[in-house]
């Protein structure tokens, strides 16, 4: 039954394939505008990138929820699939496919990023070897499952509620402030040359924590949502 | 997964019982210790006036409005007990149609049936398409329905799934003279396998055989006019 109901949030993700893509280009583009903004130097770059590749993955993964839950809530489709199977698969199975067309393809465009903020080269100027891209991948493919899973409580919480999109964003953005501390130390740990296992592994942490307990959190705001 | 026809009539006496049911919304009592049963094999018809209380009570019985006190029993389990079987058994058709307008009328239902479990070949589902004339439609986007066309969708839903209990909130509504048939014809069919239709209609469906009427007034009408006079 789970299978059934991923390949539905699936194929509908590829019918609405510009929906979806959306996020992805927003993330690209709010990274690249930092050097416009703020400073091209290379080192200035190197130092603020951590931040600024955290905190726009966490605003796309906020701007691709709304797709994934609001469809299924107006049209009524909600109900049917809370009626036909258990709310934790629905929950579980949505969150799944947001990860799968939004953080997956977030994670792989990373390296891109990390060109334009100048994470290969060491501070003299140097193409590194082995750069921080590797390392700034595994931090983001950790993290952003927990963004997708948190996210989605908020978003359940707030389908009844009309002007929803704010309400998610200052409901679910204090919350994701530890994974956007490790998410980041882990980067700037590494460009540190120090080590950053444990930043990793409190990642790593909060993942399985909220694999664990957030299905049943949202699969019961999705039943609120509809009642 | 059995299908319509292996229903035993075992458990005719009654098929789904709701004792003592009491439904609020927004802080207000909209139904109080209502006692139901629809038993195997019987067609009911519920009817009230706007706002008396008919899709809470529909919408309850499927699960998804919390009651206040009071309980449902399918089979003589809850309907939240597993060994009910109650998701499985139950195919509610609300106002709001749950088709998604950006997959084809085919993979629309083709969803459904699997969401059951059950194997529906292509041929069934063109017999039924074929019946209700939407047959050419089959490979077209649900958005690019007519509304008419758009409900007949949600109703061939009735013939794939194999649900034995059918909650309907106005099914009749916007269908025409031959489909209207057609729907009273497949509940008559349904009912005398065994399976249990509950529906709302605000008029009265020629040629439909209806075994149990139940006319929800609303709780304290009197009351709440006082109050407003």
């Amino acid at each position: 039954m789970f299978i059934t109901l991923l390949k539905r949030e699936l194929m509908l993700a590829r019918r609405n394939w510009v929906a979806v893509l959306i996020p992805l280009f927003f993330f690209i583009m709010v990274v690249s505008l930092f050097p416009f903004a703020v400073s091209p130097e290379a080192e200035f770059l190197r130092q603020i990138a951590p931040g600024v590749i955290w905190v726009s993955a966490l605003l796309a993964t906020l701007l691709s929820l709304d797709f994934f839950y609001r469809g299924d809530y107006q049209d009524g489709s909600l109900e049917q699939l809370l009626i036909m199977s258990s709310p934790t698969q629905v929950a579980l199975s949505k969150v799944v496919a947001h990860w799968l067309v939004t953080g997956l393809p977030l994670v792989l465009v990373s390296p891109l990023l990390a060109g334009l903020m100048h994470l290969n080269y060491s501070p003299d100027g140097i193409l590194l070897e082995r750069g921080h891209t590797p390392i700034m991948m595994f931090s983001l493919l950790l993290g952003t499952p927990s963004l997708c899973l948190l996210g989605a409580i908020g978003m359940s919480l707030s389908l009844g509620a009309s002007r929803n999109g704010m309400l998610v964003a200052v409901m679910i953005l204090p919350l994701y402030v530890p994974i956007l501390i490790f998410g980041s130390a882990v980067i700037t740990a590494s460009l540190g040359n120090s080590g950053y296992n444990a930043q990793l592994a409190i990642l790593a942490a909060i993942l399985l924590f909220a694999l664990t307990l957030t299905p049943f959190a949202i699969g019961r705001a999705l039943k609120v949502a509809v009642s | 997964m059995s299908s319509k026809q292996s229903e035993p009539s075992s458990y005719s006496s009654s098929c789904l019982e709701v004792k003592g049911l009491t439904i609020s919304r927004n802080e207000q009592v909209l139904l109080e210790n209502i006692d139901l049963s629809f038993t195997s094999g019987s067609i009911t018809h519920l009817f009230g006036e706007n706002g008396a209380g008919k899709t809470s009570l529909m919408r309850a019985l499927a699960g998804l409005l919390n009651h206040d006190s009071g309980q449902i029993c399918w089979r003589g389990f809850k309907t939240s007990h597993p060994e009910a079987n109650f998701s499985q058994d139950l195919l509610f058709l609300a106002h709001n149609l749950a088709m998604k307008s950006e997959l084809t009328i085919a993979e629309n239902l083709q969803f459904y049936t699997d969401l059951r479990g059950k194997s529906v070949s292509r041929s069934e589902i063109q017999t039924v398409a074929s019946e209700l004339r939407i047959e050419s439609l089959l490979e077209r986007h649900f958005a690019e329905l007519s509304a008419g066309q758009q409900h007949k969708v949600s109703l061939s839903r009735l013939v794939l799934e194999s649900a034995k209990l059918w909650v309907l909130d106005e099914p009749f509504v916007n269908l025409d003279a031959r489909t209207r048939d057609w729907l009273s014809d497949k509940m008559m069919n349904f009912a005398k396998k065994g399976g249990v239709v509950i529906f709302t209609s605000h008029q009265a469906i020629d040629g439909l055989k209806i075994h149990q009427k139940v006319s929800l007034t609303h709780k304290d009408r009197n009351e709440q006019s006082e109050a407003a006079a």
